[in-house]
Parts: C-alpha cells; sequence; structure tokens
C-alpha cells in the first residue's frame, strides 16, 4: 500500500509537469503542441551531451539544458507556428507534429537508437518504511512539486503572470489593453517548453534516453490534459494523479502492460462521460 | 477551404488517365517497385477513408488504425487460424471493422475535436495493447504469420489493390458529392445549425465512420493478404497519424486528395533512399516545407488550378474550331 | 380552434439560478407573436427548451396537440417547428445555395427532390438570389440572417421561432428584414414568435407581445398596452435608465405616455 501511495507519487509528479507544460500553451495560445513530447526528450539530450561530452557538472547542466530546450521552443514558436496561426487551428498542430517528428530524426542520427546514460545527482536510496526508493526518483519528486508551486507563484503574482492570464482569457481584449499578445506567446511557449525539459531532465537517469522517448509522454500528457480538462492546469494536475495513480496500482496488482491498457482505457471511459474533461472549457478545433 | 463539390469531364479523363499510368506501372516496373506500389495503393485505401469521414465532416479521426488493425487481424485469424480461404477475409474484414466503429463510435458521437481525436486514438491504443498481450492468440509482438495468399502472382496481387482503390474512390466519391456528402459537409460546417435544419447529426455522424471503418477495414485486409502476416504496427499511433499526414498533404475533403497525398509520401520515402540513414530527416524537413508553404495541400489544390488551365485552353480551342 | 403551440408551466434552473420560471402561453394558427425582454430575461433559454436544445426541468410543452418534451431537436424541425439562432453559425466552406439545400434535404421536405431549384427560389423569395453562388463567408450579417430564414423555410414549418433576428444590423438592414418577416408572415401562412429585446421592430411587426423578465412572464398584450405597462417599464427603467430610449428602442415619450 504504502509502495503504490510513494511510487505513485512519484509518476504523477512528473506526469504533472508535462502535462501542465502542454495545458499552459493550449490554455494561452489554443496551440495542441505536439512537439511537446520532444521538448522532454531534447531536455534529456541536452543533459547528456553536456554531461557526457562536454563535461559540464550535473546541475549546471541541467540548468542549461531546460534554458536551452525553453530558447528552441520559443524559435519554434516564432519562426513556424506564428505565421499559420491566420489559418485553420489544423496547420498549426500538423506544424508541431512536423517538429516533434524532425526532432526525433535529428536524435537518432546523432545519437544512435541505443540508450544513453545519464548519471543521477543523487546516488543513494532511501528507506519509506520499508519501500525503497531511489534517490533520483525522489528528487524527480521534489523537483516537480517545486516547479509546480513556483509557476503557480509566478502566474498569481507577477505582472507577467497576470499579463499570460490575460491572454488565455481574451487575446484581442489584452492587445487592447496594451499586452503584446504575440510575445506572450511565444514567452509562454518558451516556458512551456522549459517545463517539458525539467521533466527530460528529471527522469533521464532513470528511464532510458531514446530518440523516441518523447512519443508516449506526449500521448500521456495529451490524454491527462484532456481529461482534465483542455486549458485548465488544476484539471491537469487531478488528471495526472488519476492516471499516475491508475497507472502504479494496476502495475503493482497486475501487469505493466495491464496498466498501460487501464490507464487509456480510464481515459476513454473519462471522456464518454465528461465529454469536456473534468473541468474543460472550449476545445481548440 | 475549397468547395470540392462538383465532377467535369475533365475530372473523369484526369481520373482515367492516373488508373492507366498505374495499370501500366508492373510492366514497367521491377518487382521491387511494384512491392511498394502495393502497399502505397494500400495506404492510398486507408487514406480515402479517412478522408471521407474526417476531411468531410471536420471531426480529426487520430485512431484510423484501429479500423486498419481490425479488418487486418480479422482477415488474418480467418486464414491463419480458421483455415479459410482468403477470400472470406475481405467481407470479413470490413463487418468487424464497421462493428468496431459502432462500439467506439456511439459513446463518443457527442465529443468534439481534439477530445474526439483523443477518443478515437485511445480506441487504437487500447487495441493495439491487448494485442501484444494475448500473445497466444494473436500471437503477441510477432503477430500472425503464414497467411495463405489469395492470388499466386505478385502482379495480380497489385492489380487486385488497384481495383479495390478505384472502386473505393468511386464509391467513396459519389457518396461524397451526393446529398449525403453535403450533409457531412454541413456537420463540419455547424452541427447545431444542421440539426435545425432537421437533419439526424448522430445518424451521419455515426454512418460516416462506419463507412469510413468499412473500407479501412478492407484496405486492412488487403495489406494482410499482401504482406502474409499482420502484427501490433498496424494498430499504431505513428500508422493513424501517418494517413493524416498523407490526407493533408495531398488536401482534405476532396478524396481524390487523399490518394495523391499516399502515392507522393511513399513515392518521396522510397525516393529518399539515396539519402540513407538521413532519409527520414530529408522527409520531414520537406514535411515542414510543405505544411508552411502549401498548407491546403498540394494535390488537390494543385489540380484544381490544373483543371481550370485545362478549360481555358480547351475553351480557346473549340472556339477556334468553330470559328 | 386549438392552438398551435400550449406551453405549460415551463421551468429550468442552472445550478442556483432558475433562468425559466412556471411559463404559460399559447399560439394560435397564424398570430405573429413577440417575446419581450431584457438581456437575461430567460428568451433564449425558452426558445432552447421549445426546440428540444434543452430539456425543461418541470412543465409540458405541447406542438401541434403532441407533446415535445423528450423530442431530439432534429425531429421537432421534422414536425413543423423551425427556429433560427442569435449567433448566426453558417456552413462555411459551402456556397450560400449549398447552405439552403441542406434544409431542403430535411426528412420532412426531402421527397420533394428538385432540391436546388427550390433552394434557389427561397433564396430569391429572401433577397438573395444573387448571391446564391458565393460562399457564405462573404455574406453580411443582414445576409446571414436572411440566409438562415430561408433554410429553415425549406423545411415548410408551420411554426417559426426567431431569436433576435435584428440584434446587430444597421438601420439600414432592419427594416428590409422586417419587411420581409412581415412579407413572409401573409405568404406562408406562417405562425411566427420572435424575441427580440427592442420593442421598435415589434411596435410594427407582431400584434401580440409576451414580456419576460427573470424569467417569468410579467405581462402579455398588444405592443402599445405592453409600452405603457408599469411591470415592463419598471423593467427596463429599473436596469439604469440613461439608455432606456436606446434599450426601449422607443422614443421615451411613447413610453411616458407624452407622445
Amino acid at each position: 500500500m504504502l509502495d503504490i501511495l510513494i511510487y505513485g507519487a512519484v509518476i504523477s509528479a512528473v506526469y504533472a509537469l508535462l502535462a501542465v507544460g502542454f495545458t499552459l500553451i493550449f490554455g494561452v495560445a489554443r496551440i495542441l503542441n505536439l512537439a511537446h513530447g520532444a521538448f522532454y526528450a531534447l531536455g534529456a539530450y541536452c543533459v547528456y551531451t553536456l554531461t557526457a561530452n562536454l563535461h559540464v557538472p550535473l546541475v549546471v547542466a541541467a540548468i542549461i539544458a531546460v534554458l536551452l530546450v525553453a530558447l528552441f521552443g520559443i524559435a519554434m514558436e516564432r519562426v513556424l507556428v506564428r505565421p499559420l496561426r491566420r489559418l485553420p487551428p489544423l496547420a498549426v498542430l500538423m506544424m508541431t507534429l512536423a517538429v516533434g517528428l524532425m526532432v526525433e530524426q535529428i536524435l537518432l542520427l546523432i545519437f544512435g537508437s541505443e540508450a544513453r546514460n545519464v548519471p543521477s545527482l543523487v546516488e543513494s536510496s532511501f528507506n519509506f518504511g520499508g519501500v525503497l526508493l531511489s534517490g533520483q526518483r525522489l528528487l524527480a519528486f521534489f523537483c516537480s512539486v517545486a516547479i509546480l508551486g513556483g509557476l503557480w507563484l509566478f502566474m498569481q503574482h507577477t505582472r507577467l503572470g497576470a499579463a499570460i492570464l490575460a491572454v488565455s482569457q481574451d487575446p484581442e481584449g489584452a492587445r487592447y489593453m496594451g499586452i503584446p499578445s504575440d510575445r506572450i506567446f511565444s514567452i509562454v511557449m518558451g516556458l512551456s517548453a522549459a517545463i517539458a525539459a525539467a521533466a527530460g531532465v528529471l527522469v533521464a537517469p532513470f528511464q532510458s534516453v531514446i530518440p523516441g522517448m518523447g512519443l508516449l509522454p506526449l500521448v500521456k500528457a495529451f490524454a491527462i490534459v484532456i481529461v482534465g480538462g483542455l486549458g485548465s492546469i488544476p484539471g491537469s494536475i487531478v488528471g495526472a494523479l488519476l492516471l499516475g495513480y491508475t497507472e502504479t496500482i494496476v502495475a503493482f496488482k497486475a501487469s505493466i502492460e495491464w496498466s498501460q491498457i487501464v490507464s487509456v482505457a480510464a481515459v476513454l471511459i473519462v471522456l464518454i462521460i465528461r465529454p469536456a474533461g473534468f473541468f474543460g472549457k472550449r476545445a481548440a478545433f | 477551404m475549397l468547395a470540392w463539390g462538383s465532377l467535369s469531364k475533365t475530372d473523369v479523363i484526369a481520373a482515367i488517365a492516373v488508373i492507366a499510368l498505374l495499370a501500366v506501372a508492373p510492366l514497367v516496373g521491377s518487382r521491387y517497385i511494384v512491392g511498394i506500389m502495393t502497399v502505397a495503393l494500400c495506404y492510398a485505401i486507408w487514406a480515402t477513408s479517412w478522408d471521407f469521414m474526417s476531411g468531410l465532416t471536420g471531426r480529426e479521426n487520430f485512431g484510423h488504425a484501429l479500423f486498419i488493425g481490425t479488418g487486418a487481424y480479422t482477415a488474418g485469424f480467418l486464414n491463419v487460424s480458421f483455415g479459410l480461404s482468403p477470400c472470406w477475409g475481405f467481407p470479413a474484414a470490413a463487418i468487424v471493422a464497421v462493428l468496431f466503429s459502432l462500439v467506439i463510435g456511439i459513446p463518443t458521437l457527442r465529443l468534439r475535436g481534439p477530445y474526439f481525436a483523443l477518443a478515437m486514438l485511445s480506441g487504437a491504443v487500447v487495441m493495439q495493447k491487448l494485442s501484444i498481450i494475448f500473445s497466444e492468440t494473436t500471437g503477441g509482438q510477432d503477430g500472425l504469420n503464414g497467411l495463405s495468399p489469395m492470388l499466386r502472382s505478385q502482379v495480380s496481387a497489385y492489380y487486385f489493390t488497384l481495383a479495390a482503390l478505384v472502386v473505393t474512390v468511386i464509391v467513396l466519391k459519389f457518396i461524397a458529392l451526393s446529398p449525403w456528402g453535403t450533409i457531412l459537409r454541413a456537420i463540419r460546417g455547424d452541427e447545431a445549425t444542421c440539426q435545425a435544419a432537421g437533419i439526424n447529426v448522430n445518424f451521419y455522424k455515426i454512418s460516416a465512420l462506419m463507412i469510413s471503418a468499412a473500407f479501412a477495414g478492407f484496405g486492412g485486409a488487403l495489406y494482410a493478404n499482401y504482406q502474409l502476416q499482420v502484427g501490433p504496427d498496424l494498430f499504431d499511433v505513428a500508422l493513424s497519424i501517418n494517413i493524416i499526414i498523407m490526407v493533408y498533404v495531398g488536401g482534405m475533403g476532396s478524396i481524390y486528395g487523399a490518394v495523391g497525398g499516399a502515392l507522393l509520401l511513399i513515392g518521396l520515402t522510397e525516393g529518399l533512399r539515396s539519402f540513407s540513414e538521413y532519409r527520414l530527416w530529408v522527409y520531414t524537413l520537406i514535411l515542414i516545407l510543405i505544411l508552411f508553404f502549401i498548407p491546403n495541400g498540394v494535390i488537390a489544390p494543385a489540380w484544381v488550378r490544373l483543371r481550370e488551365w485545362i478549360k481555358g485552353r480547351g475553351a480557346l480551342f473549340t472556339r477556334r474550331a468553330s470559328a | 380552434m386549438s392552438a398551435l403551440l400550449e406551453v405549460e408551466g415551463l421551468t429550468k434552473r442552472f445550478g442556483g439560478l432558475t433562468a425559466v420560471k412556471h411559463v404559460s402561453f399559447a399560439l394560435e394558427p397564424g398570430e405573429i407573436t413577440g417575446i419581450l425582454g431584457p438581456n437575461g430575461a430567460g428568451k433564449t433559454t425558452l426558445f432552447n427548451l421549445l426546440t428540444g436544445f434543452m430539456r425543461p426541468d418541470r412543465g409540458a410543452i405541447a406542438f401541434d396537440g403532441a407533446p415535445l418534451i423528450g423530442v431530439a431537436p432534429h425531429r421537432i424541425v421534422n414536425r413543423g417547428l423551425a427556429r433560427t439562432f442569435q449567433l448566426t453559425r453558417p456552413f462555411i466552406g459551402m456556397t450560400v445555395v449549398e447552405n439552403v439545400i441542406v434544409g431542403c434535404l430535411a426528412p420532412r421536405v426531402r421527397a420533394e427532390g428538385h432540391t436546388e431549384v427550390r433552394a434557389r427560389d427561397m433564396l430569391d423569395r429572401v433577397g438573395l438570389g444573387s448571391k446564391a453562388d458565393l460562399m457564405v463567408d462573404a455574406l453580411s450579417y443582414g445576409d446571414l440572417r436572411r440566409l438562415e430564414i430561408a433554410r429553415e423555410l425549406v423545411t415548410r414549418p408551420k411554426l417559426l421561432l426567431l431569436d433576435e433576428p435584428f440584434a446587430g444590423l444597421g438601420t439600414s438592414e432592419i427594416e428590409p428584414l422586417a419587411a420581409l418577416i412581415r412579407e413572409l408572415h401573409k405568404s406562408e401562412g406562417l405562425t411566427i414568435l420572435i424575441i427580440e429585446h427592442r420593442l421598435r421592430e415589434f411596435m410594427q411587426l407582431v400584434r401580440r407581445v409576451i414580456a419576460m423578465d427573470f424569467g417569468e412572464i410579467i405581462a402579455t398584450g398588444t405592443p402599445n398596452e405592453i409600452v405603457r405597462h408599469p411591470r415592463v417599464v419598471e423593467a427596463y427603467i429599473g436596469r439604469g435608465g440613461d439608455d432606456l430610449e436606446a434599450r426601449l428602442g422607443v422614443a421615451t415619450e411613447v413610453v411616458r405616455g407624452t407622445a
């Protein structure tokens, strides 16, 4: 029981990180960013390259990786997404999809398909009432919670955060008030990419770092966000807890394969019962 | 969004020309090329069936592979496990795919946009995982192998697939051009307004999905009979996504654009073989360029322009002749 | 002569808010009636209840003698009850004539065939004949309203509900549209129920007005009676008097009885 509680918490925290980033860019810019998984993978690979090839200390590498991916996200938004905004939303969706595919291909070309090793920051394991948890997993949990908490504080207590909230409610209205909506879109994309990259950095030591590592997290983030309600941050957190714990419970009681099915089936059932998710607002397209 | 709702003599002539070109292929191409083209034609059937449902009604289905895999496995089971003649696999595949479309389509009728997309995607993922878990029945990751082929030669398999594609396009385009198709496009426009016009929107949504599933399942059976094996990759997200990309590049809602998109993209992946390991990277790069510069699709808009040009020239010709 | 539409004790709640409260009225065939009320009075909710887009919590609706509650919206249309929407959303990506053809495909009228001919005829009747082959996104707001009326009329309704047909229209577009409605009422023998919150158009168009506020019917009568009815005046003035004229669309003199 305790093991489910603890492992579920770790998984849910990382899922929450991924989902919140995904729902953030949707809530603000109405973009379903299918390159989100690519940001996650890039975070992991950046950390790998910085530590393995350039011998940068792990913590510094982590920070640099997150910043680099944030810049990449901003560049993607400026160069490839913004010109397509006046087209039907499907155009932007397809473009982000293509970018995600492109990133995966480039990673495959540069690094090959073998899993890469990223060292853990915390080597030791900890004992919680009989449950053994690796230090890195514990770190992932606390960092995720800290990042989410920091994001919440940022949104609530800074001018930029208020501007972002304003744009998410009404981009036109915000523009009339002098808020540069376009620039906000870029900033939020960078923020979303940074959060996804942070997730990638945190899990890299214990997940397989392969070029295709972003696909499943993307699908899960997509599912969580939709179940929680597109554009709703609390919804994403609730959804992440739901998915994380469902997977953990089934994985412990049955098997890993069944846990994947049950979580996907749960998504389907929620959609059938609540067509707009738990806290959902309007759909993108 | 361009209106595709009419068929002219020029269209028919062009279609016949394309079919003729495709029919000639086995005579000039190598065995290898014919094999690739057979696969491309299967993709064309899948893409066309996707376009019929999602291109017309605007409800993007991100789990089309569900119907493909279902059709393929049905054909595979009847062939391998029950030892029936492969002929039975085709109608069975379509029927089973339609049944699955009802199972997932009815509960998801009121879902919109990304919610519908995700629900369909989930359906395909569930089936994929189930086919791996129940490996005793389904062969797990390796799938079903050793299907006995229906047609002995590769060339006759190719012509059979081509015939199936022609029938698919004719039937689906015919429906699309009929009042049925008008209603489907109206559903894309606005569902509430459609209901207020007295139309039973749910009926048309579910029947579009069923028709789409039938042809996709049939295509799955075709593919299974060609490859002589069936695996869980036929339920894969990547397959669903690739098909969407093909239709998008071909021009959504046109039906025939999907054929062009499938042939174009498969041709592209083949043509880039000389790039060896850079192949897929160049492919996605070209894809990005297409999505950026030609977001309305390549095939259908190009054909519409070409057709206008031809008509213009043709009018000139007849005027001169009568002068 | 039994009424075409009979509404009895209709009630609809949204959480803590009662949008429609015990609404009862009847419409005789051939009447042209208006529903008047400030924003939030529950008028559109009433339309949604009558047309099956929402289910009432309490009450009964009978159309042409048959109960209407629980019947799906498209089936209600096929019984002869058509409606337009306050926010016109046409079938984008299609031409004007195609938009009307969809209405011709409703089961109620489908057997008549000749869908394109009928559609073009109707477009001529509403004054959009010359624009039949344009894409809908080329139409102005006023034209979109006419298009919607055309689409509903081809389903040969007995009762037509118009939800704020004049909303958002410029002064030059309102009178022609009102004239069209008047003409269609006469020629088609329709029963019409119009929602508006501006009185000016009603004065010339409707015979009887049902006034609503906060979900309830507060008065019924002819337009002249309604405009002087104390509860109606209070409902409008009580909302902040400085744009009384704009709200009612009628000169203050008329309201105050000094005209």
